[in-house]
């Protein structure tokens, strides 16, 4: 019983850590980034299984988060709302030609990042960037001019 | 005949950025959401600093140590333990413990079912169960100027636990609290 409850207890501390902690799972996942996802669900496995090593034991905590990831995912395509509270939603942070600070600054993300992102959709310069946008994944899209 | 897919027409439910891009930002719900980020950040903080104090076990908070009046017993434990976490009661003797060349001690059943008592050092020569609790003797040339009962909680949740001395009518009855 306790695994089940260490797993789903789990479950939502690493989503609420990860989802305060970083915006770029995804594509654009850094090292650094890496290091604190990997090392936080390293100590969550810990404190889920506990002292009972057993397969069985392993067998419930896995199925269990499987399917609190289900259950979570339902109710998150049935209602926006928890959609953008628990995947956030996307953020212009270029507009035409102005950063836009406030969302930059809130999201940790720097101009080198969108630069970097308009060069891989081919753009010489930040200045053929129409809209720079933080997309719910991390990544950054870019619509040029 | 199989069963046609389902579908739907199109719709742009977005909203759209400067009447252009369709993005649907909210900064709105953006801004709440740093808010909300700003709050988990400082209660993480705040957990930290507890543990640190030993709110959560092993910290200058937990531990207590409590003598009787005569200073025939002398306690030390951790008031915040944790689940299925080792950790030491301990009680010193001073020299009026010791009657009739042995030395009694009696303890609550508490501690057995509650704190999950593992094992004490030293083993005492004898143990007997008597009105929900049980009496410890070491026997002459074995008394101990000291008792370590090893404990692991089986639970989360609060338990209280009892030492008497029935020579003496000491007696320590403490309440733990123990973390999931």
């Amino acid at each position: 019983m306790y695994t089940v409850i260490h797993a789903i207890a789990g479950y939502f501390l690493l989503l609420l850590t990860v989802r305060v902690l970083v915006r770029r799972p995804g594509a654009q996942l850094t090292p650094f980034e890496f290091v604190i996802i990997f090392l936080i669900g390293g100590v969550i496995i810990l404190a889920t299984v506990g002292n009972d090593h057993s397969e069985t034991n392993c067998t419930c905590a896995i199925i269990t988060i499987g399917l609190t990831h289900r259950l979570v995912s339902i109710v998150r395509s049935r209602l926006p709302r928890l959609a953008a509270w628990i995947d956030g939603i996307p953020l212009v942070v270029l507009r035409e030609g102005q950063w836009q600070l406030e969302q930059m600054e809130g999201l940790r993300v720097d101009r080198e990042d969108v630069i970097a992102a308009a060069r891989e959709k081919g753009l010489k310069s930040v200045r053929d960037v129409e809209y720079a946008v933080v997309e719910r994944n991390g990544s950054i899209s870019i619509i040029p001019r | 005949m199989s069963t046609p897919a389902r579908t739907r027409s199109i719709e742009d439910s977005l909203p759209r950025d400067r009447n252009e891009l369709s993005v649907g930002e909210n900064l709105d719900f953006q801004r709440r959401w740093w808010r909300f980020e700003h709050v988990v950040w400082v209660v993480y903080t705040l957990i930290v600093a507890l543990d640190i104090a030993g709110v959560f076990g092993r910290g200058p908070v937990a531990k207590v140590h409590k003598s009787t009046p005569d200073g025939a017993m002398n306690l030390t434990y951790e008031r915040f333990q944790r689940f299925q976490t080792p950790s030491i009661i301990s009680i010193h003797f001073g020299p009026n413990a010791v009657r009739d060349g042995k030395l009694q001690l009696w303890v609550s059943q508490s501690l057995i079912t509650k704190a999950g008592n593992q094992r004490i050092i030293p083993q005492p020569a004898s143990s007997e169960l008597k009105d929900q609790a049980l009496l410890y003797t070491w026997a002459a040339g074995q008394n101990p100027d000291s008792a370590d009962f090893a404990v692991e909680p089986s639970s989360p949740g609060v338990y209280r636990f009892s030492f008497r001395l029935p020579a003496l009518a000491d007696e320590f009855t403490e309440t733990v609290i123990v973390w999931p």
